[in-house]
């Protein structure tokens, strides 16, 4: 066929109308013609204007839906392989340079087969290291997040002991370590409605399904407050309502209880108040 | 004559959204699908005239799109094109898997293609499809009839010999000719289309 005769198929390739044989045809044409390249894509540049002249329609909102919903599926599937395939797909890459063929041409494979294999395992080298730093970066950033939002938590717990300081008729007391917890101490701040905030440091960890509950003690009756854990430094907080009867003249009192919590004290006292 | 160009493309390109949709960016699949989804249905709805048909090749031309944006190379072609030619394949493919007798049975189907709104056609739009309107209105009755054939009604061009009981020679003149008409009096308008990935 004559380079003239290709260009009359470009015109039915740009709207797929060309029959098999001469879109093959065609197709073997263009991995050699620049010519016909250019004009097949001007041609169709020109077939996808066609569209214009079709009515908009608007399609049922579901289908949006349904695309982003599939291609966040696809998203989440596709980072999780991208995570597991390293391993996979270099082994898979390797195999081909374990056969080698044609014995005339064999030095020159081997040699060939050589140079491929170190670029091949430099490549590897680079791409571990890359992936390695992505881990150590990703790991860094969640144990940044994790940072920032422990301290944007203990920022926000001293911002409202601040606010409750701050508030008319607000009050502190202070509540020091007992004999078995001698370097504990703690600041109980409430105001005047009872609402109340404790900040508690130098507690030993509580065991396994024990934690630290709060009392309110007023004329020998203990009110039980809530109870809480500390963190692997010892401190603890905790928000709580003192009763309206231990407003006046209460002691404070922390001690370590079982987890859900009791009625009336049953361990050793940690930290307790003056009589105020 | 120049043509009105959408407010949207003034703020990021199809180019600039295929990218990022290569990159995973899902916002920027959403974008292209808001900006286009009309004017590819209305074509698939014109292709499949039947309305389930046309729903699922759209939702299944963007997945595509999600999957094969890495593909598009600006070079060869403009991203309006690339979106046209896979939802235009994807259609006339459903077209040729559906076989004669139910594409026959579509064809005579409620003429749902007719019942479209034209909420959306904008002023740039309404401009844009008046000039390809009025570009293939000035070909010749024969020509025009060929291009639409094959583009809107995925035949081939021995399918098309067939059905006008023509030459297969006659036929592929024609279409060669009609796309070279309808080139040459578009050519003047194309940069200026609202579809270009350049803006």
């Amino acid at each position: 066929m004559t380079h003239e005769a290709y260009k009359e198929l470009l015109a039915a390739s740009a709207l797929s109308a060309l029959d098999g044989e001469d879109a093959r045809s065609l197709e073997l044409h263009l991995e050699q013609c620049d010519d016909c390249r250019r004009e097949l894509l001007d041609c169709q540049e020109t077939a996808a204007l066609i569209a214009l002249s079709t009515k908009p329609v608007e399609p049922s909102a579901a289908i949006r839906q349904t695309v982003l919903t599939s291609v966040h599926r696809e998203a989440g599937r596709r980072e999780r392989d991208d995570a597991g395939a390293v391993g996979t797909k270099a082994a898979a890459l390797v195999l081909p340079f374990a056969q080698s063929r044609g014995s005339g041409r064999r030095y020159y494979g081997s040699f060939g087969t050589i140079a491929a294999s170190l670029v091949f395992v430099a490549s590897l080298i680079a791409l571990f290291t890359v992936w390695q730093q992505n881990r150590s970066a990703k790991a860094e950033l969640a144990r940044l997040k994790t940072e920032m939002s422990r301290t944007n938590d203990q920022l926000a717990r001293e911002r409202a002991v601040v606010a409750l300081l701050t508030s008319p008729g607000a009050r502190m007391t202070e509540l020091a370590g007992t004999e078995v917890a001698r370097d504990a101490r703690a600041m109980l701040a409430y105001d005047k409605t009872g609402h109340a905030m404790l900040m508690a440091k130098g507690l030993p960890a509580a065991p396994n399904g024990m934690a630290y509950q709060l009392w309110f003690i007023k004329d020998s009756k203990k009110m039980p407050g809530r109870v809480f854990k500390t963190d692997s430094s010892g401190n603890g907080t905790l928000e709580d309502q003192i009763p309206t009867s231990a407003m006046d003249s209460a002691v404070f009192a922390i001690t370590l209880e079982p987890e859900s919590g009791v009625k009336v004290p049953t361990g050793a006292i940690y930290l307790v108040s003056s009589s105020s | 004559m120049s043509i009105g160009v959408r407010s949207e493309q003034a703020q990021v390109s199809d180019v600039e959204l295929l990218h990022s949709v290569s990159h995973g960016d899902e916002a920027a699949l959403a974008r292209l699908y808001d900006r286009h989804r009309a004017v590819l249905f209305g074509l698939l709805l014109r292709i499949l005239n039947n309305r389930d048909e046309a729903e699922d090749v759209l939702q299944d031309v963007f997945i595509q799109v999600w999957r094969r944006a890495g593909d598009f190379d600006a070079s060869r072609g403009k991203p309006f094109t690339w979106l046209v030619t896979l939802a235009r394949s994807r259609a006339i493919d459903r077209l040729r898997s559906l076989g004669s007798r139910q594409r026959t049975a579509l064809n005579a189907a409620e003429n749902e293609a007719e019942q479209v709104s034209d909420a959306l056609a904008d002023t740039a739009r309404s401009e844009q499809r008046q000039i390809v309107e009025r570009a293939l209105a000035e070909l010749p009755d024969d020509q025009r009839h060929a291009l639409v054939l094959a583009y809107l009604d995925g035949m081939t061009q021995s399918e098309i010999a067939t059905v006008l009981g023509t030459p297969l020679g006659t036929i592929k003149t024609r279409m060669r000719s009609g796309m070279n008409k309808l080139r040459t009096l578009l050519k003047p308008h194309q940069d200026n289309f609202g579809y270009s990935g350049k803006a």
